[in-house]
């Protein structure tokens, strides 16, 4: 350590000791920074301390000097944790610069379109717990009488379920220009999917297919949550279930294809656990919860009520959402 | 001084402890006869407990013809990476010809296993008066 | 005149002792308090690896001189379980993890040189300088 700062807090420290002024104080805070900057350590400063009050009192009990001893092993331990937190903020900021950049290309990648659909009002939305979603939402609009719709769910979170999730988007691209039914498309990306998933890795999908002509949706579910259908006539929700495994299990699997049919302000809605399975202080909300929700904006247009519903569910978990959310809604407007 | 250090390393030890937020609640019992191993899950399978079953199960050494049952009565909680850890054990039981039941299921997780369609490939049974839903 | 010692880590007893023994050859070599505390909490955390994973050991302590300038060089060394990834162990963070290892680049910090010699299933040999300035 520069003599020179040793002499300076000895000289502080004298004046303190007589006068015990705010001013001393101030000069010594200004001086401080002397310390950061000459890359003083706390071990150091505490030993100038010592060395400098022996100075100063003539008389001054053995112990109070020895007891810096301890203290100064005490800050070394003190001080190396301090500067391990400090470089570990510089490498999350280095990390979440990656991220940024990996949040970027996943929103190229993943980017849909919402099509427009003659008598037909779609409204989604999809936000991650974390940076990044392993939820997704997959819209084709084949012709102007059909449009086709995926969501799925990559077991997980984060990095690793939206690396799993450019699989299923290029196994989606793949199938763009051929017209497949829901079940053989789920079909289709399993086999793809079972050969380069890990074991205990797994995707959920819902597909589903509205056609304008006969205002019918037919859809199919790998594992997925079920659908909710709300029938304006009868003002009652239906679950729209139908049975299949999850996608990557095993090889061969069935997908059982159901259809329904849409009259004037009936809606789909379809989700991920993320939207079902909200839990809160008192426990899981049940599907009531959510079909209450929608009743309240039943009469709104498709966007409205997903964002409606997205506000009120992620303010009961304290805007902290703990899983990934993704919700679309499909509304026959004529 | 020896007691000294020693509540030293107490103190480290608790820190660490609450790092993880408690999370890591999750016991397994493992019982073994001849060829059928049963395992007593208790705690909630998450994000966080996942891993520590996972390595539990992978312990197990797979032998043809042998059966593995897993007792999840006490399991109250299970989110879709535990879902994972059964999937993943339950290819492993199956790639050695061995027989796989899960059961004790209450009927949140009984109606988990329904929707992701693993009821209809696994063997599962549900708790006994299974109405009691033990995760609300 | 080689006048350096060196100690068993079989216990924690041991960890104390090895403490002990560094303060004395620190200050026997000219470092001041500082230094002196903080060369025996850098052969602390070293022992407190050994008795924690590797089981025994031996810190070595001996004063060196390279030319002009004269210091002291820790060595601690093991047949433990060697370290797999060293670069993960020298990471800041790593040291609370408590795993094997922790507390390394702290000891990094508080000396002058440091190097490592680890090979799994072998063991290891941690070398730590500090010189007199």
């Amino acid at each position: 350590m520069p003599q020179e700062t040793g002499k300076q807090y000895k000289q502080m420290l004298k004046s303190f000791l007589r006068t015990q002024g705010e001013e001393d104080l101030y000069l010594g805070q200004q001086f401080s920074r002397n310390f950061i900057e000459k890359k003083i350590a706390p071990e150091d400063v505490i030993s100038l301390h010592k060395t400098s009050i022996e100075e100063l009192i003539e008389d001054l009990p053995p112990e109070v000097s020895i007891s810096f001893d301890f203290l100064i092993e005490m800050m070394i331990h003190y001080g190396l944790a301090l500067k391990e937190h400090q470089s570990l903020i510089r490498k999350q900021e280095a990390i979440q610069m990656e991220m940024d950049i990996a949040v970027r290309m996943q929103n190229t990648l993943l980017q849909t379109a919402t099509p427009e659909v003659q008598g037909l009002d779609i409204g989604w939305i999809s936000k991650p717990a974390k940076q990044m979603n392993g939820d997704y939402v997959y819209f084709l609009n084949e012709t102007s009488s059909q449009v086709c719709l995926a969501v799925a769910d990559i077991i997980g979170k984060g990095m690793s379920a939206a690396m799993h999730m450019s699989m299923v988007k290029f196994g989606m691209d793949s199938l763009r220009y051929e017209k497949r039914s829901p079940s053989e498309v789920l079909s289709f990306i399993n086999k793809m999917i079972e050969k380069s998933i890990s074991d205990s890795m797994f995707v959920s999908m819902f597909y589903g297919k509205y056609d304008t002509d006969t205002a019918t949706f037919r859809y199919a579910s790998a594992g997925h949550e079920p659908a909710l259908f709300y029938c304006a006539a009868e003002k009652e929700f239906k679950l729209l279930e139908s049975k299949g495994l999850l996608l990557g299990v095993q090889e061969e699997a069935k997908y059982e294809e159901r259809t329904v049919k849409l009259e004037v302000n009936d809606f789909v809605v379809i989700m991920t656990d993320g939207v079902s399975e909200t839990r809160t202080e008192n426990g899981f909300i049940e599907m009531d919860f959510i079909e209450n929700l929608l009743c309240q904006v039943k009469s709104e247009n498709a966007q409205a009520m997903v964002d409606y519903l997205f506000n009120e569910l992620s303010r009961m978990q304290d805007y902290q959402l703990h899983d990934d959310f993704t919700l679309v809604i499909l509304k026959k407007t004529k | 001084m020896c007691a000294n250090i020693e509540m030293m390393m107490r103190i480290n030890w608790k820190n660490r402890e609450t790092d993880r937020g408690g999370e890591m609640n999750l016991q397994v019992e493992q019982v073994d006869k001849d060829l059928v191993h049963k395992f007593k899950i208790i705690g909630e399978i998450d994000i966080y407990t996942a891993p520590k079953l996972k390595e539990h199960l992978a312990k197990l050494e797979q032998a043809e013809g042998m059966e593995v049952e897993l007792d999840l009565s006490e399991v109250n909680y299970m989110d879709s990476t535990g879902l994972g850890v059964f999937v993943g054990f339950y290819k492993e039981i199956k790639a050695h010809n061995a027989k796989l039941v899960i059961k004790g299921l209450n009927q949140r997780l009984y109606r988990l296993f329904e929707i992701t369609g693993l009821n209809e490939i696994m063997e599962i049974e549900q708790i006994e008066g299974g109405e009691d839903d033990a995760s609300v | 005149m080689e006048h350096g010692s060196s100690i068993e880590i079989n216990t924690e007893w041991d960890i104390v002792a090895a403490r002990q023994l560094g303060r004395n050859e620190a200050k026997e070599t000219g470092f001041g308090t500082v230094d002196q505390a903080r060369i025996t909490t850098a052969i602390s955390e070293l022992a407190r690896n050994i008795y924690l994973y590797a089981g025994k050991g031996v810190i070595k302590i001996e004063p060196v001189r390279a030319g002009q300038r004269a210091g002291l060089i820790i060595t601690a060394s093991d047949e433990g379980p060697g370290i797999t990834d060293l670069q993960k162990v020298m990471e800041d963070g790593f040291t609370t993890s408590g795993g094997l290892g922790a507390g390394m680049p702290g000891v990094k910090r508080l000396m002058d040189d440091f190097r490592v010699e680890t090979e799994v299933g072998i063991g290891t040999t941690i070398t730590a300088t500090k010189w007199l300035h």
